[in-house]
């Protein structure tokens, strides 16, 4: 276990060397992303300008809600998507035997050895937006109320690396499973609105069986002092327990995809 | 010989959806529950000694693959026991790791757009090895292979035969007990098979390092492992010395005569008369004793023989051939 520690740092420090290699093209998609962002969050501050609120919600708090899900989503990101998205191709190409054969978990070397700096941009993005955001919103700060912040933040990343685990877990048993990121990639566009605005199955769905509801509408309502639908006064230490229980079921679930493992042949 | 790899009764079968033919065969296999098992591995029984070089062997599709995945602990048997180095390699898949070392010859372990030596660093945290061991060995592997001129070049810099030695040398930095090659000779070119060979073969006389190769590749086989398992469809259809096929089988050497005219029908007792097209004859010689020299000696001198071409059997000829004689050979 110590010795796993020990290797993880390391696997990072490949990764990056080997981004390095091709400067170019990691820094034209950095700047890519930055207009993809920038272009999403103008569209929905246009929107929430022209009509003053939405769900209740002016501007600077969507600013925050926004920011929420993508510091959240970032942290938990760099950690899963890009490498669990490739799952199905480790498998079909039988790359993954050659990670069973390693006495290291399968699991941390596919998400160090992948560990994402291209997130530095969302994060700078995110902090920034949400510095701002801060600014403009009558929060009354205590040490209590900054600890909730970090912990639902820490909750929602891992809420987002226990989800794109899943969905790449499923490709050890159906070997595809990229199309499953569409189902998620839809919540997760939901997630970036007040969930109120939604209709209650939405809502319902949001808070269970697709939590992207805690990513970040409801730490920051908790924060706002907003009405949380279907969790009231529950919604704050839900918020905190979210990722960790996705996390748990996200493990239980790993093992059962590698308990089924088969290859993809040859 | 103590048995370090023991297999019993070992039998993998993968459960697969029913597949139907043609488009409306497709949006039926969406709807249908029904599914086809494909038996890859079928009640293997054997047991490997320490310090063995054996090849396991067999056409395409005949469970090489699926056995060193279930000994390397990468898939569970379905049936059966299957013991390596005294554990059950996918429930200790992690312990049983630091003790063997695996060779893929179709995929790298080694990180394309880094230098050979940061995995092979990478490779030394993973597996824990001491620093000073892990010099000595470093050392001595590139010695042996001849890395050190591309020990800092990228590996996607490298030839396939580099790139080749490479992983094994890395699969035996930790000092495994076990080496694992699935077809590790598989689109290399005449050279680096050859120095491939030699490295396997001295690792398993000098350092004690137990073999099993799969390969498609009798060569393989006759230059590094003395034993061969030799599987198709699943089942075991020989496991003993190579000798012992040789012996059965060899004789099938297949020798082509090239005169410089058609010397009319010859008819030999050492060889047996395959196909005449005139002035080139092919003959199947069947006896192992039987050489080169005896048929030439027999044929003589006067038939105008322009040149000569002796073959021995490629790995699907053997196979081919000791399915026909395969109730003689089965070990008892």
């Amino acid at each position: 276990m110590v010795a796993t520690l020990r290797v993880l740092p390391f696997l990072v420090h490949m990764h990056v060397r080997s981004m390095m290699e091709y400067r170019g093209g990691m820094i034209l998609g950095w700047v890519a992303m930055a207009f993809s962002y920038a272009s999403v969050y103008t569209a929905i501050a246009l929107i929430v300008l022209r009509f003053e609120q939405i769900g209740g919600w002016n501007w600077a708090e969507v600013a925050l809600l926004l920011a929420f899900h993508l510091l959240g989503y970032s942290l938990g990101a760099s950690f899963s998507f890009v490498q669990f998205r490739v799952m199905e191709d480790l498998v079909q190409r039988g790359n993954f035997d050659t990670l069973l054969v390693k006495p290291i978990s399968p699991w941390a070397y596919i998400a160090f050895s992948g560990f994402n700096i291209g997130y530095v941009g969302h994060v700078v993005l995110a902090v920034g937006l949400m510095g701002w955001a801060l600014s403009q919103t009558a929060v009354e700060w205590t040490l209590g109320l900054a600890l909730y912040l970090l912990g639902a933040l820490a909750s929602s990343a891992m809420i987002t690396a226990a989800i794109l685990t899943m969905v790449g877990a499923t490709a050890l048993v159906w070997v595809r499973s990229r199309h499953l990121y569409w189902i998620y990639f839809g919540f997760w566009e939901l997630a970036r609105y007040p969930l109120n605005i939604f209709p209650a199955v939405i809502q319902a769905v949001m808070v269970t069986v697709m939590p992207l509801a805690f990513m970040s509408y409801v730490p920051v309502a908790v924060l706002l002092g907003k009405q949380v639908p279907l969790l009231g006064a529950s919604a704050g230490p839900l918020a905190l327990l979210a990722g960790p229980v996705t996390v748990l079921v996200a493990m239980a679930y790993w093992r059962f995809c590698m308990r089924n493992y088969q290859g993809a042949g040859g | 010989m103590q048995s370090i790899i023991k297999a019993e009764g070992v039998t993998k079968r993968f459960r697969q959806p029913k597949r139907y033919s043609g488009l409306a065969g497709s949006i039926k296999g969406l709807l249908s529950r029904e599914f086809t098992e494909v038996r890859a591995v079928e009640d293997i029984s054997f047991a490997i000694g320490a310090g063995e070089a054996v090849g396991y062997l067999g056409p395409n599709g005949a469970g090489k693959s699926t056995m060193i995945k279930m000994m390397t602990g990468i898939l569970v048997p379905t049936n059966g026991s299957l013991a390596v180095l005294g554990r059950t390699p996918h429930a200790e898949r992690m312990t049983n790791a630091r003790e063997i070392g695996v060779v893929f010859g179709q995929r790298s372990q080694l990180w394309w757009d880094l230098p050979v030596r940061d995995s092979f660093d990478l490779h030394r945290r993973i597996y824990d090895i001491p620093e000073r061991r892990y010099r000595d060995n470093l050392e001595h592997l590139c010695a042996m292979l001849g890395m050190d001129a591309y020990l800092d070049r990228p590996v996607r810099q490298l030839s396939l035969g580099q790139r080749m030695r490479a992983e094994i040398a890395m699969a035996l930095l930790h000092d495994p007990k076990i080496l694992f090659l699935d077809e590790p000779t598989i689109g290399l070119d005449v050279v680096a098979k050859d120095a491939v060979r030699k490295f396997l073969s001295e690792v398993n006389r000098e350092r004690g390092v137990t073999i099993i190769l799969t390969t498609h590749d009798l060569q393989d086989i006759e230059e590094i492992c003395p034993r061969l398992i030799m599987v198709d469809d699943g089942k075991l259809l020989f496991d003993g010395e190579l000798k012992r096929l040789r012996s059965a089988l060899g004789a099938r050497r297949r020798l082509t005569l090239d005169f410089a005219t058609d010397p009319g029908p010859i008819t030999l007792s050492t060889a047996r008369l395959v196909s005449d097209d005139g002035a080139s004859k092919h003959f199947l010689i069947e006896n192992e004793e039987t050489s080169l020299v005896d048929v030439l000696t027999e044929l003589g001198n006067g038939h105008g023989l322009k040149d000569v071409a002796l073959d021995e059997p490629d790995i699907e000829e053997v196979i081919r051939t000791f399915y026909q004689q395969r109730p003689v050979l089965v070990p008892q």
